[in-house]
């Protein structure tokens, strides 16, 4: 019963037929884009991860010897649970982060418009130099952190230098760009309808009681969106990594950050590409990530079944 | 006047389409074509008649100058090629703006590449055998580890440019105000033992109120005291040419691991060895040069190379230093330094590699090492210059002296590999993360296994 129409909807008319002739040339710029520019790199990349390539000259044939020394080599296992503890914190304390500044943007004042702008203002600096300015604040000796964790008696910590505090510090940095999914927050708080507030109210519920009740259920679905969004940014995540540890400037430290703690999968991707002319191991390495996000997307969408509300029941 | 009905307005339409992709084709085509090919104009400054050679170097500032006045110099004499540098991103061993450059047909005709990475980028085939220039008959002009460096399987793929040594320096003035009589480190009186550095720079160790280190006499590690460093400081073998393996297990390196790297900051405390670092001694991002912890007093000792000897008359002109050689594990031991340096390369696909040759002869020649030499204190690898003492004023002398004895790091298709895997060892001891047996014998297996597809190699 169900697939009759469905053969149906794929049998063209003359008219679709017509229709489809006259688009077909006015996307061909895009199709063919994306395909040299998008599908041709990932079938290569797949190709390439079969072979020893350096970028230059005549790829020869592996077969699994890529994959096989990604197994044994212990920077690819430490790259990616650097990736994954990285993502493992800061998605979840990215959904609350923009959560709250959704709500303080969602405010009922007359400068609401004024804190919106401030909270989504450091998302436009270029990470490049938010990482700069985060380097300077966390210094061990004339930092602000520290100096304020200071007044408090709370010892100094040094962020940067001590492989336990290296990936939290990029956590915290990354939360400075949560004003984006704020702003996506707050349309789905928005959308959400007053009327259940005001019979909440009437039924004497307090304001903790109506987020968890109504805000929370009703806006899931955005933050399932931001979970699966901020997991695939997260297990790619390079920027601050690359500039905190030196990247291209010379006299760098050659690790990535101490014990290679910031040593991310992206990061590790990026110099076996770049710096050991490594290709087919590079595009091997790309192709395990692709699987990785995704199971991880597939795991969370299953997930969400539990908890994601579409309509109001 | 046509009335277009729905039917005929229908009919036009695809070819319309038709026409836009064309049109968006042609586009498309034209912009791709606009970005390369013509020939450029002469640059100020360059004779008429002449062909651009365009030159990347990831060199900054004061280097870059000096280089700057170099290119003038060539561009005046040529009749036939006119020079533009460009300064682009890329470090010692990440190339990654030149290797997307030249696959992309956008590469320079010369590039300035780390000369120990040379077999590495050659094996890859990202630089042109320099054999049909003629480059083999300039062999002989060279210092030898330098012309041993710029070849991979016996062919020319560079032309050496400039070399360097390393040294300890000390800060007198520390040294006096802590009592310590510098006189035994002079150079006269031959290396110094660890043991005796180590009681002198414990003696300048200051703790601030809080009991962060303000002071530390001697940290090992820093600056140019690497791996290789004390590696070739306990006469180790980074290399065994015989069964083509890298042999960084080798007893005498990880004995110099143990000392220098590990043993040290457990004496200092690593944890506050590493709040130190980060706060006076940052690597990333560099700190600029007027704050270098030993220019500004927070060390007392620093194992550096020749470049810092421009420094002081700018930065801090009142400096009273010494210079030694890097102290010896034992008493009589022979002193051991490393040598370093530069190359220029011509990358594959080089649109004018003849150019490009004639500015690269004249730039790691005699006329360009020269000034690069008196300009930037770096020494040159041309031969005839080691033996012209008017370029060699003060200090820059006795580096000069310790060149013939110079060890260099082994010239390896898996180069930069290696050098990162020797760094996550050393950071490793640092930290006490890992015992440096293991740590070194780790790096020892990642880097073989990498090394195996080019054995054997060529002499």
């Amino acid at each position: 019963m169900i697939a009759a129409p469905r053969l149906r909807r794929f049998r063209l008319s003359q008219d679709d037929r017509r229709n489809l002739r006259t688009a077909l040339p006015f996307i061909a710029p895009w199709v063919i884009g994306f395909l040299a520019f998008t599908v041709y790199p990932i079938v290569y990349s797949l190709y390439l991860s079969f072979t020893h390539y350096s970028g230059f000259g005549d790829a020869t044939a592996a077969g699994l010897d890529n994959y096989q020394h990604l197994i044994k080599d212990p920077l690819f296992w430490q790259s990616l649970s650097n990736t994954l503890y990285y993502t493992a914190l800061a998605v979840p304390i990215g959904v609350v982060v923009a959560i709250v500044l959704a709500l303080l943007m969602n405010q009922n004042v007359r400068e609401v418009a004024i804190y919106r702008a401030a909270f989504y203002l450091p998302t436009i600096i270029p990470l490049f130099a938010l990482t700069f300015i985060f380097i300077v604040l966390l210094n061990p000796g004339f930092g602000l952190v520290d100096y304020v964790l200071g007044l408090f008696h709370i010892p100094a910590v040094n962020w940067l230098g001590d492989a336990r505090w290296t990936k939290i510090s990029i956590v915290l940095l990354a939360q400075l760009g949560a004003g984006g999914p704020a702003l996506i927050f707050l349309a789905g708080l928005r959308a959400v309808p007053t009327e259940l507030y005001e019979s909440a109210l009437i039924d004497g519920a307090g304001p903790l009681r109506r987020f968890y009740k109504i805000t929370l259920p009703l806006i899931s679905p955005v933050i399932l969106f931001d979970l699966i969004y901020g997991t695939i940014l997260g297990i790619q995540i390079f920027t601050p990594a690359f500039v905190l540890t030196g990247g291209t400037s010379g006299g760098g430290a050659y690790t990535a950050g101490p014990e290679n703690s910031l040593l991310f999968y992206v990061y590790y991707l990026y110099k076996n590409a770049f710096q050991y002319s490594d290709m087919g191991y590079a595009s091997a390495m790309a192709w395990v990530l692709f699987v990785i996000s995704v199971v991880l997307a597939v795991a969370i969408m299953r997930w969400s079944k539990y908890w994601v509300h579409y309509e109001v029941t | 006047m046509v009335i277009a009905t729905e039917e005929n307005a229908m009919t036009l339409l695809p070819a319309r389409g038709v026409k836009a992709s064309l049109i968006t084709l042609l586009i498309v085509v034209g912009a791709c074509n606009s970005g390369g090919g013509t020939s450029a104009p002469p640059l100020a400054g360059c004779n008429s008649g002449t062909t651009q050679v365009l030159f990347w170097t990831s060199h900054t500032p004061p280097d870059t100058d000096s280089m700057a006045h170099m290119v003038t110099a060539f561009n005046k004499q040529s009749t036939t090629s006119c020079v533009k540098m460009v300064a682009v991103p890329g470090s010692e061993t990440d190339i990654a703006k030149l290797t997307t450059a030249v696959r992309g047909g956008t590469g320079p005709d010369v590039y300035e590449l780390d000369r120990f990475t040379v077999a590495e980028r050659a094996a890859a085939g990202v630089l042109t055998d320099l054999s049909s220039f003629g480059a083999a008959s300039e062999s002989g002009n060279y210092l030898d580890f330098a012309w041993k460096e710029a070849l991979f399987k016996g062919k020319p793929y560079a032309l050496p440019f400039d070399t360097d040594a390393r040294a300890l320096f000390y800060n007198k003035d520390m040294l006096q105000a802590a009592g310590v009589d510098a006189s035994a480190l002079d150079i006269s009186k031959g290396p110094p033992t660890i043991d005796t550095i180590r009681t002198m720079a414990n003696k300048l160790n200051k703790k601030d109120a809080s009991g962060k280190y303000t002071v530390i006499g001697f940290v090992p590690a820093l600056s140019q005291g690497w791996h290789y460093t004390w590696g070739f400081a306990y006469g180790g073998s980074f290399f065994d040419a015989s069964s083509c393996k890298v042999t960084p297990d080798d007893p005498k390196i990880v004995q110099a691991f143990k000392d220098m790297f590990w043993n040290w900051s457990g004496a200092l405390g690593v944890d506050a060895l590493q709040t130190f670092l980060s706060t006076y001694a940052p690597t990333t991002p560099p700190l600029p040069t007027e704050q270098d912890a030993f220019l500004t007093g927070h060390i007392g000792f620093v194992v550096t190379g020749p470049w810092v000897l421009s420094w002081f008359p700018q930065y801090k002109p009142n400096l009273h230093y010494g210079i030694t050689y890097i102290p010896v594990p034992h008493e009589g031991d022979q002193p051991a330094t490393w040598a370093g340096g530069w190359s220029v390369v011509i990358p594959k696909g080089a649109k004018n590699a003849k150019g490009g040759y004639e500015f690269m002869k004249y730039f790691a020649g005699e006329a360009g090492q020269r000034v690069y030499t008196k300009e930037t204190q770096h020494m040159p690898t041309w031969k005839p210059l080691l033996s012209d003492s008017s370029l060699y004023q003060g200090d820059l002398s006795l580096f000069v002296k310790l060149l013939p004895s110079a060890h260099s790091r082994p010239a390896l298709p898996v180069g930069s590999l290696y050098w990162d895997q020797l760094s996550t060892a050393q950071d490793a001891a640092l930290r006490h993360s890992k015992d440096p047996a293991v740590a070194l014998k780790d790096a020892a297996t990642a880097t073989n296994d990498k090394l195996q597809q080019y054995c054997p190699l060529a002499a």
